[in-house]
């Protein structure tokens, strides 16, 4: 007996391990629910050396439904900027991967529902959860790998979803935009099978004597990110990390010419020439900051006070610098030129400067000349 | 061999209560032989501390389940019983485990061909073959060699898993 226990032990490990890995695979998870099981045994035998009719007994019962599913998260935090939502879907929405997998041995539909993570709960590939994630929209992978909401259908459950199938559904959600850089936010999707017609399924009472022709349905599910075990639903987590721009601006300026001294230690004096530099910066470790314009009003009396955009070249002592001068650049050295397409325009003592997009950790400038009246 | 029978047997009918509904045979139209199939679910149930192994009607029956199946038989004729051959097809939803006796003969090919288990072997193509495995089984029969004599009777006991 022990020996038998022994093998049966074994037997049963090997069992649970097949289950287990059986949703790497799209094929049905076991016998299907409802299939008739009938065993039938034959007894041949002689009577004084005379076959006499055969023997025969039979039994029959049907496999019984079990539900069982999973959920799982991407593993991996999405990148996102604070206040980024789903209002419209677009691709570059926020949205978190997951998967669902039928693992039961029945056709099932499943509802879906998305809950905000708990504060302080690891995001998995992230951190603590610190900020609500809020709006949540599904949407049905259509098989094209990757989170297209043109080709992607919005949906709130899934529809007849066969034995051994994993269902890929995103999850669009919004960030607040009080988030700061670095932040962490998940998102909680939960899937409850249902019914193929779409009602709740009910587990069979176990304190019922059976009726070995009805089917009988029993929850088999483990317990996921926030539900329990055998409650026929499971839930994972996936979520964002908030990568923000945090752009600095620096305004300088030097005195490069006057009439009375030119070139050698000019003062600020009424005629001089100023050369004015705005460096913006965008901090390493963030996002990309995309059309940053700049803007400096010269006929704001309280900000630049006493000057005019240099347009017309002066006169006076040594080389008189150039007018009309503005230049876009990545530093605040005079020579620098015009480069990716930044622009830099004067309309009426208003500079304009846009410069396009500025990556993490780099700096852009805008360069321009002013008489002092 | 009856007698090794019931020994295996007395070990295993220990510990199910089940089987208590067993004792008396429903009663099957033959002149001479009463046979009777009937299957049990295993199940492993905690008792405190310790686990141990229940059969249940097939109540609820899942994939990875482990079957019972119980052939019990008996000579109800006035003579004795000759060359008692028990064949049983694996049904297709359950997948071969392990005889309780180890008398027995497997299939691995509809019955064609009857042999020890670790004796079959499974072409795998090109003329090549692998031993067959308790997955493989299609059939397993008894050959019981001794007369089953008026009044006797026994059991043969298997085990699979629903597939």
């Amino acid at each position: 007996m022990n020996r038998k226990l022994r093998a049966l032990a074994t037997v049963s490990a090997i069992s649970m391990a097949a289950t287990l890995s059986t949703p790497v695979f799209a094929q049905a998870v076991g016998t299907a629910s409802g299939t008739s099981v009938e065993n039938t045994v034959t007894v041949q035998f002689q009577v004084d050396n005379i076959d006499q009719t055969e023997v025969t007994d039979s039994n029959e019962f049907l496999v019984d439904r079990k539900i069982d599913l999973t959920v799982t998260g991407d593993g991996s935090v999405q990148s996102r900027a604070p206040g980024a939502d789903g209002s419209p879907v677009l691709v570059t929405s926020p949205f978190t991967t997951f998967d669902v997998t039928n693992t039961s041995n029945a056709t099932l539909d499943f509802d879906l529902s998305a809950t905000d993570l708990t504060a302080g709960v690891t995001v998995p590939g992230g951190g603590a959860d610190n900020f609500v994630t809020s709006g949540f929209q599904f949407f049905l992978d259509d098989g094209v790998a990757g989170f297209d909401p043109a080709t992607d259908l919005p949906i709130t459950s899934l529809d007849d979803v066969p034995s051994g199938d994993t269902r890929t559904v995103y999850v669009v959600a919004d960030i607040p935009n009080t988030t700061t850089n670095g932040d962490f936010g998940g998102v909680v999707l939960t899937a409850t099978a249902l019914e193929t017609d779409g009602t709740a399924i009910t587990a069979s009472p176990t304190n019922v004597a059976d009726d070995p022709n009805a089917v009988e349905t029993v929850f088999a599910d483990g317990a996921g990110a926030t539900d329990g075990d055998r409650d026929g639903a499971f839930s994972a987590i996936d979520g964002f990390q908030v990568a923000a721009a945090a752009l600095s601006v620096v305004k300088s300026s030097t005195v490069i010419w006057d009439p009375i001294s030119g070139n050698a230690n000019p003062k600020a004096i009424p005629g001089a020439v100023v050369e004015y530099c705005i460096a913006v910066t965008n901090a390493a470790g963030g996002a990309d900051a995309t059309g940053v314009t700049i803007s400096d009003d010269l006929t704001i009396a309280s900000i630049n006070n006493g000057i005019q955009f240099y347009d017309v070249a002066a006169t006076g002592a040594g080389t008189v610098p150039t007018a009309n001068f503005l230049v876009a650049g990545d530093d605040c050295v005079p020579t620098n030129t015009l480069a990716n397409g930044e622009t830099v325009t004067e309309a009426s003592d208003v500079i304009t400067g846009n410069l396009g997009t500025v990556a993490a950790g780099d700096t852009e400038t805008v360069l321009f000349r002013a008489i002092v009246n | 061999m009856k007698q090794a029978f019931f020994r295996r047997f007395a070990g295993f009918l220990a510990l199910p209560a089940a089987f208590a509904a067993m004792a008396a045979m429903p009663a099957f139209a033959n002149d001479a032989i009463e046979l009777n199939s009937e299957v049990f679910v295993e199940r492993l149930v905690k008792r405190g501390a310790r686990t141990a192994i229940q059969l249940e009607k097939p109540k609820q029956v899942l994939p990875g389940d482990r079957l019972v199946f119980i052939l019990r038989y008996r000579n109800s004729g006035e003579r004795p019983v000759q060359d008692f051959v028990v064949t049983n097809p694996m049904p297709e939803a359950v997948r071969f485990q392990e005889t309780l006796d180890g008398t027995e003969e497997v299939s691995v090919d509809g019955g064609q061909n009857w042999d020890k288990l670790d004796a079959l072997r499974i072409p795998t193509g090109n003329g090549r073959s692998r031993p067959a495995r308790a997955a493989d089984v299609t059939h397993v029969r008894w050959n019981i060699l001794q007369n089953i004599t008026k009044g006797s009777e026994g059991k043969l006991t298997f085990r699979g898993i629903v597939k």
